[in-house]
């Protein structure tokens, strides 16, 4: 599933840039994750509770950041798998600065299996999107404070 | 598969169900047409389920004062056959009909769709071009809710833990309303690939009032204000019509998956409002 778009940041580029690599913001801003733990440079596991129109659970996996261009690009990889099934996927985000805020674009490719994936085609595009948006909501909020 | 384990408790009462529901891991059953799939195939694995099935005080459909007061557990079949609703609120009853099938129409309720909020139901379209209310009950009070602020996200709404639908409520129509839920359906779910309700009050030969429900296109069902500015004053012709529904997704990311692409759903949720457009202008009076 190719998921893109893009959402406004009220920071500067590098800040930014800079935040979105601090794992305390990115465990603070994606839903149902309390902490990410650093196994590795730039490798953190994590551990998130997802429960979607009564369906999730506990999800376990990895976030991986890579191919740093500090302030314009970076790469997101994430792994995760729970009872209800798996995804893995990669994501290039662009930081283009607008004085004041930066317009933060995503483009990646997110494979989804298990059984929400047989049974739940219908979902996942509108489930996909309301994540990211809840992420960059929760982000908006911690760049400006 | 068959579900895992879960306690079942059927209350007589509301208060009962309420007290049930202290515990956080304790879900509303209300027809199951939604939970129970999902618990089998064990994407839902719920601790308890609270069933609202007993309540009695939860079935029913009253007129009062200008509006239809619906009960959460009223089933689409009894929304979609009352001569109450049939009469004056025709476009609700329409809605309910599209629903499932059969079996889903008896089992499933109204306030157990909408608190699933599935952004292809076919109830939020009718309720968002009605401006329907839900009511909603908790251990200390109740409140009530526009339903444009009770459909929060794709599959979220604005129920707090330990919170039930205690009704929905509608206006009753004029008798010069016209009104049509049209609905392009995934022929194996049943679901919406995209559903529009359209509302129309005319006067003087001009369209005086509309109202657009969307189902289906994007994350969460919506008003589509700009296709009722565009119709209202208008003669209500054809053309009237293509030219006010170009926009519909205007602003919006539309919905896309193996059934049907963003610009597809697009084009047919024009052609859906087309429909229900001139269906609902050539039954007002």
């Amino acid at each position: 599933m190719k998921i893109n778009g893009s959402y406004s940041v009220p920071a500067p580029a590098q800040r930014a840039y800079t935040l979105l690599q601090d794992p305390v913001i990115l465990a603070k801003c994606m839903p149902g994750t309390d902490h990410l733990d650093r196994v590795a440079e730039n490798e953190y596991d994590m551990k998130m509770k997802v429960i979607i129109a009564s369906m999730g659970g506990l999800f376990s996996g990895k976030v991986r950041l890579a191919d740093q261009n500090p302030p314009d690009s970076f790469k997101l990889i994430v792994e995760g798998s729970g009872k209800i099934g798996f995804l893995k996927g990669e994501g290039l985000l662009n930081l283009m600065a607008q004085g004041e805020t930066t317009e933060v674009k995503y483009e990646g490719d997110v494979q989804v299996g298990g059984t929400i994936a047989s049974v739940g085609q219908r979902l996942l595009d509108t489930t996909a999107k309301m994540i990211i948006k809840k992420f960059f909501q929760k982000f908006a909020e911690a760049a400006k404070g | 598969m068959i579900a895992q384990n879960f306690d079942y408790a059927a209350p007589g009462n509301l208060q009962e169900a309420l007290s049930l529901l202290g515990n956080e891991n304790a879900k509303v059953l209300a027809g199951g047409m939604s939970l129970i799939p999902l618990m089998k195939l064990r994407l839902a694995s719920p601790e308890q389920l609270v069933d609202l099935g007993r309540i009695k005080e939860l079935n029913y459909i009253k007129e009062d004062a200008g509006v239809l007061r619906i009960g959460a557990t009223t089933t689409h079949f009894q929304i979609e056959s009352s001569p109450v609703v049939r009469s004056r609120c025709p476009l609700l009853a329409e809605a309910a009909s599209y629903i499932g099938d059969l079996q889903v129409r008896n089992m499933g309720t109204i306030g157990g769709s909408i608190a699933h909020a599935d952004p292809a139901a076919d109830y939020p379209a009718s309720l968002f071009a009605l401006e329907a209310k839900v009511s909603l009950v908790n251990a200390k009070g109740k409140r009530e809710l526009p339903v444009a602020d009770f459909f929060v996200d794709t599959f979220t709404t604005a129920l707090e833990p330990g919170e039930i639908i205690r009704e929905v409520i509608v206006p009753v129509e004029e008798q010069s309303t016209g009104t049509s839920y049209q609905k392009m359906l995934q022929p194996a779910s049943g679901f919406a690939i995209v559903g529009v309700a359209a509302r129309i009050r005319k006067s003087g030969g001009k369209i005086a009032m509309t109202r657009v429900g969307v189902t289906g296109l994007s994350g969460t069902p919506y008003r589509a204000a700009n296709v009722e500015k565009a119709i209202e004053g208008t003669a209500g012709t054809a053309d009237d019509i293509r030219k006010a529904v170009a926009d519909i997704a205007k602003g919006l990311d539309p919905n896309s998956d193996l059934h049907a692409s963003a610009a597809y759903r697009t084009q047919m949720a024009r052609v859906y409002a087309t429909r229900a457009l001139t269906v609902a202008i050539s039954r007002a009076s």
